[in-house]
This record gives structure tokens, C-alpha cells and sequence, in this order.
């Protein structure tokens, strides 16, 4: 893959054949991807969604000793507003000095509409160095400056030789796509071609300065460092949690992108793996450092559940020949949790859940409930590419189980809800009041306060299930006493009554 | 030409549409624009505003056409026309109002003639075009509400005398705006009105639909809902007075005298009621004697807020508290005319305090404008510390209030770290609130 040179990546519609409508079984659903069928599904009745400058900024925001300059009208990367205070703290886990969230919006209004932005956004460029030195200055294109022609690009070109921040545009205008989740590619574009060393040159001359040992001992030590890449919507106790099972291994590793610095990115060439734990958070990444640095990678699953867990840290040790020694301790972290899970399987058994999240995470997470005893009912993910096909296959009574591909669109889950009865919700953070609402008690995951990854996020995972069960009051009281917005024979419908297949 | 905004503490028009729209009861914004508009602004309605929530169908629920790039090179009508038939279908509300995004505003969409299509069939359908570069959260208001008077409150040549309507207080970017609107109601209740304020407690649209048939309009702001109550002045002949946001004895007093000499009131009822009001608050704010004076609770304090709170709380602090606001950031984007008018409130405290008053929007700005008016320590023996002091602002101010080591109290949007319901600041009830928050920070580590 290499993408590199173009200014912007390609959407995920085009690159990955992406969705984000479909309602139907998960046998169909892996079917139909494979068949490239899923795309230009849409809805006749949507609800609103988020775009890819506002997962952009979900991930970007996080960076640390950096300026994000949003370009676009007042209002654009506003829900900022919301995470500045929190964000600060997560980005102070990492460095106890970090000055927290700093953006600046380029306030285009009817005049620059008019008469171009490119102004506005120089200003901004000088402003952010001048008053806040920083690292990098993180450009997020808006929908306005790119439908009027702002060449942000020409601009950045021409401020560059005037500051010390590396400018990092990143093209995420959130009308070129339906698909979220191209926020990922259009991010990892912006920092691939600007924060990861950009010549071979670079590297071989700081080698040539070593000597012999120095250089073999460098070697070696880029031998046994892995890049792991994170999530924005993952803790630093899950971080911790992914260390501890590879330094199992021996394994030294850089933890990218999320809550580096961007000084960081310069030693992302500088391992022997990439290892992803959300293949569609990160192929865009991995593909490129492939064909550009010919660093190796893999893609396959998540660390969720003791399963999936138990795959991505056997598919690292046979990476590394260590195949036996990962055995050795997955025997030993599976007997352990297994025995404390025990006393657990009881209260869970037979509970009917229904799940929403990321596509990979929601199929991980099903296999977790299941193997804790629940009956998992309906998922629901945010969009639908290749990249979950392996592991959607793999799920249980694949014809009965209906999967639901929605960005959101609440309306669709209350129907499910409804209908399906579940006994609990357990969901990406960020809408699960509308479950609530409902009267079921609600789980949320993904978020980056909590533990879920390996071992040890299992066990956290149901420690917080049996707190969660044990007193639903809240959301039963909610239940009796709010009403969604929906008329009640929209519950009679199928829930998928407005996924509309003529397109495609 | 604008400028730009480091940490703007608002959204744009379609954010400011939304934000009233998800205010009123049982009225279902309809979102024609990108997907993420809607995504964006249901986040910073909820994080940023106490936790306010998604509300009856907003955040997440917010129905929106969610265009893309094939619209916007076809037009995105057709799809809006769609969008609007299922919202009726699947969405169960009392008026349905379609409000645009930049997008389909710049490549020329007639949203309205759409809407206008549906409220031709007797669909209680609006439309109004809210583009976000037409500029901030506050403009969406007024547009929101012009359309609103315009069209939906009906005509009513028989006035009232004794109901009036009150806005210029704007819902969610004023976070207490629900526990305010209900403290002044209630106020004027006490002088004999009945107040509509579409937006409060118990509220439905009808008291919007019948608004017509009031006597006054007051206006609790100096700038935001100004070109409304013209529109409603013109179109239903109800005249409108400016009379500020109040906090506190001070501000409170000078409201109900401001109302009431329009209004006609009868000046014993006002005297009672001003009386009776008075005696209740002081019989709490008197508890504060022992406190304030043996721990000497008189405070330096930097007031950053929106042009409505600014006056306001900065009247609050110099008047009735006996405080020290050396300096006010109004960080609202104004016209110079409208700064003039906003000075004007600073000059006649009745503690003959002035504060130094800056605007800006710039959230980096505030300590500069303080470091400018507050000389700095170069090492003297001896020196007049800005200390001891305290920061009433927006949670991005919590930075600012650190590094001068001064308490800080969120009111002003955004707000992020306290949770609001029911809670208002204005009035003597308010004031009492405030009261309890700010003591409540300097008595916290006992």
C-alpha cells in the first residue's frame, strides 16, 4: 500500500468497500462482504452520526505538546470543548508535565466562505507557535474550507520554514465519506508523512555515527521492541496491561498513537513488529510502514477475551520463535483467571445481552460473554469492512444472531431492545443512555478510565458486570419514569425498516 | 474578515439552532447537513453543558440527512424531502424544524422550501437556514426564534396586561439556563405577571403559540435575542425592554424596578414584594455574618464569562459581596457597538467599583489581560498580592485560576466539571445558590 504522496488517503467506501447500513444475520453479513456487496447501502430515515474530523480529533486531541488548529467555520471540533478538562489528566498518565488539550478554531465565516480561509489559517499557524512553542500544529481540514478550494497544503508549505513546529495537516472533511472510521486512515496520512522519519537517509546516518557494538547492540534491541498501537478509546491501565503480556515475552515496546509525543513517531521505524489491536483502527498504518520501512506486521485479532487474548499473544511469540514460552504463559494467565472467574459463571448464566461497539471489539466481546455464560442476542457495529470477517465466521448460531452496522442511530437499538428483550446492554461509551432509558442495566466499555484488554480486563470486565447486576435500580427507575422519542409502532417494524438495499 | 478563536466557547449557528431547538418541549430538530454536524454538537450540548444529557431526541437521536459527498455534487433536496417524511413517520414530536449546516447552505439547498412543502400538507413543519459560517451559538438562537415568531406564534390583537413573555437568556449556553428561567418567573408572578419563557419548567408550545397575546417582551440580555423581539414587536405589536440578567439583591432590585416601571406595576405591590424578597434572602445571607468576618471572606476576583453573566456576576461580587472584581474577560464575539453597551453596565455599581472590562475571546488572553492589570511580583521585600482572589469562569478557566492560585467556580459555558439540573444563579433564590457554591470552595478543605 502507498498512499504517501497524494495529499489526502482514499475514503473507506472506495479503499475497503466499507458499510455502515445493514440489518440481517451474521452469516449473510460475512457473505455479502465478501462478496463486496455491502456498499451503498444507506437509510431513508438516519439519525446523525459522528464524521471523520471528529474521530480524527478523538485521536489527535491526545497528542501531546501539540496545537490543533481546527480550519472550518466556529463551530467545527466544538465537542472539544467537552474533553479539555479530562484530557489533561489522561495525557498527564504519560507525562506528568503535559499541558493538556490546546486547539484553536479558525473561525471562517461568510467572509472567508467568499473569499478563502488561507489567511485565517496562517494567522492561526504563527498564533499557536508563538504563544504555545509546541511540538507539532495539528491542522483538521473542515468541509467548508475544502468545498471553496483553501489550499491548506500550499499554506503549510509556505509557513513550515517560518516555525519550529512540524505542521501535520490531516484531510478529514466530514462530507467524503459515511464511514467514520476513515478518520483512522486520514490521521496515521497525516502523521506518515509528516512526524515518521522521512528519508532512509536519516536513519542510515545516525547508524554511521556508532560503532561496532553500539550498532549491533541497536540491533538487537530493534529486534525485540514490538510498536503497539492504541486507541483513543482504550485506558492507560489497559496499556499497562498489554506491556506486562509482552515483556512476558521479553519484548520492549514503543505504544503508539495515541497520547505520544510527536517526537515519538520518529522511533515508530525503529522495531521489528507492529502489532495492532483493532486491525480496521490500524491497517492504513501498518500497511505503509510494510511498503515504506518493510517492518512486518499483525493484523489478525484483539486482545478482548481470554480467547482472542490467548491468539494475539501466541501470534506475537511465533513472530519472535517464542511460540513455546507464550504457550507456557497463557497456560499459566488462563488457569489463574479461570479460577477466579469461577465464582462469577453463576450470576451470568443464561443472561441475554445485547452489544454495541467497534466492529472487531463487539465480535471479541461476544465471545467473552459467551464464554462467561451469557446468551448474546444482537451486536451492533459501527461500520463493517473485510477486516471482521475471520472473526464474525467464528461466532456461534451465526444465522440466528442479528447483527446490526449502524453509526449510532439509536432508533434502530431501541427497536432490538424491544424486541429482543435483553437483561442487560453492554456498549461503547457514548450513547448508552438511550438503553438506560430503556430500563436494562448497561455496561459501558471503551473507555479510558477502565481496564478490558488481556487477562487482567477480563477479570476487571466481570468484576464491573456483577456490580453493574447487582443493583440495576438506576435505569429501572429511568425506564418507568422517560420515554424515547419514538412512536410506539415503529417497535412493531423491523428494526432494519429504513436500511434501504436499492443502491447496491 | 474574522479571526481566529483559540478555544471558541461556543458553537456555530447550527449548533446554536440545535441547542434551543432540543430546549423546547416536545419539538424535534430535523438536521440537514454532513454527518458529523449533528455528532459534534450533541457532545459539546452534553459534556461541555453540566451534563445536560441527550434530552428528548437530541444527541445521538438528532434525525439528520447526514449528506455526503454525492449530495453535495447533486443537491441534497430530494434527500431531505425523504428525510423529513420518515422523521414524521418514526419520530413521535409536536413541530418538526429543519435546520441546515454549511454544506447545504453553500451549494444553495432551499431547505425551507422544502420544510414549506411539508407545512403546506398541515405538517407542523419549520425551516430556517443556520449555516454555520452565518456565525456563533447565539446567532442560531435568534434565527431559531425569529422563525419561531414569525411563523408559528399566532396573531393576537387583544394583549394581556398581565402576561408577558422573557428571553435573551439562552438555553444551554446559559447551563442554568431551566433553574433560571423558573427563578424569574416566579419573580414576576410575585408582581402580578404570568411569564412565558418557552424554554422553562413545565413549559409546553403552547405558550409559545399564544405568546402573541402578552403585553411585553423582556429581554435579560444586552445583545442575544435582540433582533427577535424586533421581528415580534413588528409582526405582533408587543414592544420589548432590556432589562439585564440579575444576580444577587443588587441586580435583582434594579430588575424588578426596571420591569415594573414599564409594566405599570403598582408601585406597593413592587415595594412589598421587593421587601419581602430581600428580607428572605438576607435572613440567610446573615447565617455568613460570623464566617465572612471571622475568616475574612472578602476576595480579589477575575470574572471570564458571556456578555449576559459578565455584568452580571461581576454587579453580584462588587455589590452584594463586597468583592473585588479587578478584572472582567467577556469572551463573546461582539460588535463594537454592543461592547459599548456591555461597558456601560460596569459604571454604576453601587459599591463605586469598576473593574477593568476587556473582551476577548482568546482563552490564552485571560491571564495577559491579568498580568496587565495586575502588577507582578519582582522579588520586593514587599508587595500588593492579587491574593487572596477568586475565579468565577468556564471550566476552561480552571488553568488560569490555578496558576494565580485562586479557587475557581464554573458558570459560564462550556462547563464540564459540575453537574447541573435544576440549579439557576439569577435572583435573589439564585444568588443564594451562587452564594453556597463560592463559600462552599473556600470552606471545602475544612
Amino acid at each position: 500500500m502507498d498512499y504517501i504522496k497524494d495529499k489526502a488517503p482514499p475514503v473507506r467506501e472506495d479503499r475497503l468497500r466499507a458499510c455502515n447500513a445493514y440489518g440481517g444475520s451474521c452469516n449473510n453479513l460475512v457473505e455479502q462482504s465478501k462478496k463486496g456487496c455491502l456498499n451503498g447501502i444507506k437509510r431513508s430515515f438516519s439519525q446523525t452520526q459522528g464524521c471523520q474530523l471528529n474521530l480524527s480529533l478523538a485521536i489527535l486531541n491526545t497528542i501531546r505538546d501539540s496545537v490543533v488548529i481546527v480550519h472550518g467555520p466556529v463551530g467545527c471540533g466544538g465537542a472539544s470543548l467537552s474533553v479539555a478538562g479530562i484530557n489533561k489528566n489522561f495525557q498527564q498518565l504519560r507525562d506528568h508535565n503535559a499541558r493538556g488539550l490546546l486547539w484553536v478554531n479558525t473561525n471562517m465565516g461568510e467572509s472567508e466562505v467568499i473569499n478563502g480561509g488561507e489567511d485565517n489559517l496562517r494567522e492561526a499557524i504563527l498564533y499557536a507557535e508563538k504563544e504555545f512553542r509546541p511540538s507539532a500544529i495539528i491542522i483538521v481540514n473542515s468541509c467548508v474550507p475544502a468545498i471553496i478550494g483553501d489550499d491548506i497544503d500550499s499554506v503549510v508549505e509556505r509557513v513550515q520554514s517560518e516555525i519550529q513546529a512540524k505542521i501535520v495537516p490531516v484531510h478529514c472533511e466530514g462530507f467524503k465519506t459515511k464511514i467514520m472510521a476513515s478518520a483512522y486512515d486520514a490521521v496515521y496520512h497525516g502523521i506518515l508523512r509528516n512526524l515518521l522519519p522521512t528519508l532512509d537517509a536519516d536513519i542510515v546516518a545516525k547508524v554511521d555515527k556508532k560503532n561496532q557494538l553500539e550498532e549491533l547492540q541497536e540491533k538487537y534491541r530493534i529486534s525485540r521492541t514490538v510498536n503497539v498501537l492504541n486507541v483513543s478509546s482504550m485506558s492507560r491501565v489497559d496499556e499497562y496491561e498489554l506491556v506486562r503480556l509482552l515483556e512476558a515475552l521479553d519484548l520492549k515496546l514503543n505504544i503508539l498513537p495515541c497520547y505520544a509525543h510527536p517526537e515519538d513517531f520518529l522511533k515508530a521505524t525503529e522495531a521489528a513488529l507492529n502489532v495492532s489491536i483493532c486491525a480496521t483502527h490500524d491497517d492504513y498504518f501498518v500497511e505503509h510502514l510494510k511498503t515504506k520501512y518493510n517492518i512486518p506486521f499483525i493484523l489478525r485479532t484483539i486482545p478482548i477475551g481470554v480467547k482472542y487474548t490467548n491468539r494475539w499473544i501466541l501470534d506475537i511469540g511465533k513472530f519472535f520463535g517464542v511460540e513455546e514460552a507464550a504457550e507456557c504463559f497463557i497456560a499459566q494467565e488462563t488457569k489463574l483467571l479461570e479460577k477466579a472467574l469461577a465464582p462469577y459463571r453463576e450470576l451470568f448464566k443464561g443472561k441475554r445481552v445485547v452489544i454495541g461497539g467497534g466492529e472487531i471489539r463487539v465480535i471479541a466481546n461476544a465471545e467473552l460473554l459467551t464464554y462467561l455464560g451469557f446468551e448474546v442476542v444482537g451486536m451492533r457495529a459501527y461500520h463493517y469492512d473485510q477486516f471482521a470477517d475471520e472473526m464474525l465466521e467464528e461466532v456461534a448460531e451465526s444465522d440466528k444472531v442479528p447483527f446490526n452496522v449502524a453509526t449510532g442511530q439509536p432508533f434502530e437499538q431501541a427497536n432490538l431492545i424491544v424486541n429482543l428483550k435483553p437483561d442487560l446492554y453492554v456498549g461503547h461509551v457514548g450513547g448508552n443512555g438511550w438503553a438506560g432509558k430503556q430500563g436494562i442495566p448497561v455496561l459501558p466499555i471503551f473507555h479510558q478510565s477502565n481496564i478490558f484488554l488481556g487477562y487482567t480486563g477480563v477479570f476487571e470486565f466481570v468484576r464491573r458486570l456483577a456490580r453493574v447486576l447487582r443493583n440495576p435500580s438506576f435505569n429501572r427507575n429511568l425506564g418507568e419514569n422517560t420515554k424515547l422519542p419514538y412512536f410506539v409502532n415503529w417497535y412493531e417494524k423491523d428494526a432494519f425498516s429504513y436500511i434501504d438495499e436499492g443502491n447496491v | 474578515m474574522s479571526k481566529f478563536i483559540d478555544r471558541p466557547r461556543y458553537l456555530c449557528t447550527l449548533g446554536g439552532a440545535v441547542a434551543t431547538l432540543k430546549a423546547l418541549p416536545r419539538v424535534i430538530p430535523i438536521i440537514h447537513a454532513a454527518a458529523g454536524c449533528g455528532g459534534n454538537i450533541a457532545n459539546a450540548l452534553h459534556g461541555a453543558a453540566g451534563y445536560l444529557g441527550s434530552g428528548y431526541c437530541a444527541g445521538l437521536a438528532l434525525p439528520s440527512s447526514n449528506i455526503y459527498e454525492k449530495d453535495i455534487v447533486f443537491g441534497g433536496e430530494e434527500r431531505l424531502a425523504e428525510q423529513i417524511a420518515t422523521t414524521l413517520e418514526v419520530v413521535n414530536g409536536d413541530l418538526y424544524f429543519v435546520v441546515t449546516g454549511c454544506m447545504v447552505d453553500i451549494i444553495g439547498d432551499d431547505a425551507v422550501a422544502v420544510a414549506n412543502r411539508f407545512h403546506q400538507e398541515g405538517k407542523p413543519v419549520f425551516g430556517a437556514e443556520t449555516g454555520g459560517f452565518k456565525g456563533n451559538s447565539y446567532k442560531g438562537y435568534d434565527i431559531v426564534l425569529s422563525k419561531l415568531f414569525t411563523d408559528f406564534v399566532e396573531k393576537d390583537p387583544v394583549k394581556d396586561k398581565t402576561v408577558v413573555n422573557l428571553f435573551g437568556l439562552v438555553p444551554i449556553q446559559d447551563v442554568f439556563w431551566k433553574g433560571n428561567l423558573q427563578i424569574l418567573k416566579n419573580l414576576l408572578g410575585k408582581i402580578g405577571y404570568q411569564v412565558n419563557t418557552f424554554f422553562g419548567e413545565g413549559e409546553t408550545l403552547d405558550h409559545l403559540k399564544y405568546a402573541g397575546a402578552a403585553s411585553l417582551n423582556i429581554l435579560v440580555s444586552d445583545v442575544y435575542g435582540i433582533e427577535p423581539a424586533q421581528i415580534f414587536e413588528k409582526i405582533h405589536g408587543v414592544p420589548y425592554v432590556v432589562a439585564p440578567l440579575p444576580i444577587g439583591s443588587a441586580g435583582t432590585e434594579r430588575f424588578l424596578r426596571t420591569v415594573g416601571e414599564v409594566l405599570g406595576t403598582k408601585q406597593i405591590l413592587l415595594e412589598q414584594v421587593i421587601a419581602e424578597e430581600k428580607a428572605r434572602y438576607y435572613s440567610y445571607i446573615e447565617r455568613l455574618a460570623d464566617v465572612y468576618n471571622d475568616l475574612d471572606f472578602q476576595r480579589y476576583s477575575v470574572v471570564v464569562a458571556d456578555a449576559n453573566y459578565a455584568p452580571a456576576l461581576a454587579r453580584f461580587l462588587a455589590d452584594d459581596l463586597g468583592w473585588l472584581p479587578e478584572l472582567v474577560v467577556i469572551t463573546d464575539i461582539l460588535t463594537e457597538e454592543e461592547q459599548l453597551l456591555l461597558t456601560a453596565r460596569f459604571q454604576d455599581f453601587t459599591s463605586g467599583l469598576q473593574p477593568k472590562v476587556v473582551f476577548d475571546t482568546d482563552t490564552t488572553n485571560v491571564s495577559k489581560h491579568f498580568n496587565a492589570s495586575w502588577p507582578r511580583n519582582n522579588n520586593d521585600r514587599y508587595f500588593d498580592h492579587f491574593s487572596p482572589a477568586f475565579v468565577l469562569g468556564s471550566s476552561l478557566d480552571r488553568d488560569f485560576a490555578t496558576a494565580i492560585g485562586a479557587p475557581h467556580l464554573s458558570v459560564s459555558y462550556p462547563v464540564s466539571n459540575r453537574v447541573v439540573l435544576d440549579r439557576g444563579y439569577v435572583g435573589y433564590q439564585g444568588a443564594l445558590r451562587l452564594v453556597e457554591d463560592i463559600f462552599g470552595r473556600l470552606v471545602g478543605s475544612r
